[in-house]
């Protein structure tokens, strides 16, 4: 408790932005190695998929659809087991339980039944491992790096679609995950919410710095987030392209928007979906 | 506010067209509200109403216990079973289609007259209801939920009492109300077959010695006893869960 991320008394400034001091890289390293996948034989999803992520960087996994990025999902999360080769957070196979993941789904899937202190308190419960109290103590941490400790007493309907999306978020970061698996978490939020989100997201990796694998297909929202963009095919194509992403950080909304570089690189990266549209 | 008034108004006007219909009628065919009344205190005095409906409602209570446990055991059953959804569909589907009442002759023959005859019919009633409410309701248990719970580290059994169990809720209640209701018109129908007492002996025997008064006291308190059941348990217990499916 006294040396985690989450420890109290570090969370409390969390309200102002601080991504000009980020943690000690908080991030796992993230193989997968010669992947095959097939739902039946005669249609493999993937061949030999390859993709690394260093420690704490942010990734973002792009692709039209039909690029199997829900397999590809499946898989890295470890709901799926590939038919061959591997798939490892830190040299270990990755199974869904493991702790050193966390998962943030398309849709908040927050417990109804829970309130929201309980919901971000949900893992730290399963584990069984802190006294109540300190569970309490690290969960409303977790709430304040996302803003949220006044709704702790709520229920999830009582909260907009955003602020579900920040507990779930919460939820997440409350065991210190040192992946960070994100499933187009904020693609079914309005534009204004979502990029609220984006940015905080960043200042939240900033601080914790955790590896990230960020699936969207917002050309945009990839560039704005990412330290390095990777393309998907159609399957089973599988990885298409990489595109560094070599905007400064801290990234702010408007003003990275309007650097020529950003407009370059999501030029880049549109010319490459056309191509790989046309060629489906 | 106004909507609600019209609920409010609603026994009083079917008190008033009773009573309507009694003053033009011999009291020996309907009688008024109030001779029902009179003699409900009458029955109540006696100390024969608690008999009857004690008498019913401990049918009930075993009738719908064992319905209850046998219900849990095909829902769960069917819901992790794709073969055994299968397989009991069509039976579940036909036991549904025959009326409860069609068996009681053929439970009098296995059991006897008796309590446990007619317990079994209240059995066959509500068991096949309320197994496919909670089948339906495991099945319908969101898998997002459940991938969200094992990605935060639950294991197995606490998929079970940290998911499932609170999940599974709303609709447990559902089928509790649905199987009570279907028990009770069984039972209701299956005294007035073949038992010595409870309220719908109460009914079968008022119309055979041509006591409308005592028909309708029989009918007021079955209908009074189901709505009780119904509204202000039931229903009361189902709205505690009805924001979940917002969320």
């Amino acid at each position: 408790m006294k040396s985690g991320i989450l420890a109290v008394p570090r969370a409390l400034p969390c309200a102002d932005q601080q991504d000009g001091a980020p943690l000690p890289p908080g991030g796992a390293a993230f193989h997968v190695d010669g992947v095959d996948f097939a739902y039946d034989g005669a249609h493999p999803t993937f061949r030999s998929l390859a993709l690394t992520a260093r420690p704490g960087e942010f990734v973002a996994l792009l692709g039209p659809s039909g690029c199997g990025k829900t397999t590809l999902l499946n898989l890295l999360s470890g709901f799926l087991p590939p038919d061959s080769g591997r798939i490892t957070i830190d040299g270990e196979t990755v199974t869904p339980e493991m702790p050193a993941l966390g998962y943030a789904f398309q849709s908040p899937q927050l417990f109804p039944w829970l309130n929201v202190l309980d919901n971000v308190r949900f893992g730290l419960r399963m584990a069984g491992r802190l006294p109540d109290t300190e569970q309490r103590d690290k969960a409303m941490a977790a709430l304040a790096l996302v803003g949220l400790e006044a709704a702790a007493g709520k229920f999830p309907h009582q909260l907009s679609g955003g602020m579900q999306q920040r507990v779930a978020l919460a939820r997440a970061l409350v065991l210190e995950p040192r992946l960070l698996l994100m499933d187009e978490p904020f693609a079914a939020l309005d534009a204004i919410t979502r990029a609220t989100l984006n940015e905080e997201l960043l200042r939240l990796c900033g601080r914790l710095g955790q590896t990230v694998l960020f699936i969207t297909h917002d050309v945009e929202e990839a560039v704005f987030l990412a330290d390095r963009v990777v393309l998907l095919g159609i399957a089973p194509a599988g990885i298409h392209s990489e595109l560094a992403i070599d905007l400064p950080r801290p990234r702010r909304l408007r003003e990275t928007r309007r650097l020529e570089r950003f407009t370059t690189l999501t030029d880049t990266l549109l010319e490459r979906i056309s191509a790989i549209v046309a060629t489906a | 506010m106004r909507t609600r008034l019209y609920g409010w108004a609603a026994f009083p006007a079917l008190l008033l067209v009773w009573s309507a219909a009694a003053w033009n009628l011999p009291p020996y065919v309907l009688p008024q509200p109030w001779a029902v009344a009179a003699e409900a205190v009458r029955w109540l005095n006696s100390g024969q109403l608690a008999a009857h409906v004690g008498a019913s409602l401990l049918r009930e209570a075993g009738g719908f216990a064992v319905a209850v446990v046998g219900a849990l055991a095909l829902g769960l059953a069917g819901a992790l079973s794709p073969g055994f959804r299968a397989f009991s569909a069509p039976l579940t589907g036909l036991f549904m289609a025959i009326p409860p009442i069609a068996w009681a002759p053929l439970s009098m023959i296995f059991f006897g007259l008796g309590y446990v005859a007619i317990t079994m019919v209240i059995v066959v009633a509500a068991l096949f209801p309320m197994a496919v409410t909670v089948q339906e309701g495991f099945l319908a248990i969101r898998n997002g939920n459940l991938r969200a719970a094992r990605v935060l580290g639950a294991r197995r059994w606490q998929l079970i009492r940290h998911v499932y169990l609170p999940a599974s809720l709303p609709f447990l209640t559902a089928a509790l109300r649905i199987g009570f209701s279907q028990a009770w018109r069984a039972l209701v129908a299956a005294e007035m077959l073949g038992a010595s007492q409870g309220i719908g002996w109460m009914v079968a025997m008022g119309g055979q010695i041509g006591n409308a008064t005592q028909v309708l006291l029989g009918v007021a308190i079955i209908g009074m006893t189901a709505w009780i059941t119904e509204s202000l348990v039931f229903r009361r217990i189902e709205r505690r869960y009805r924001h979940w499916h917002l969320a």
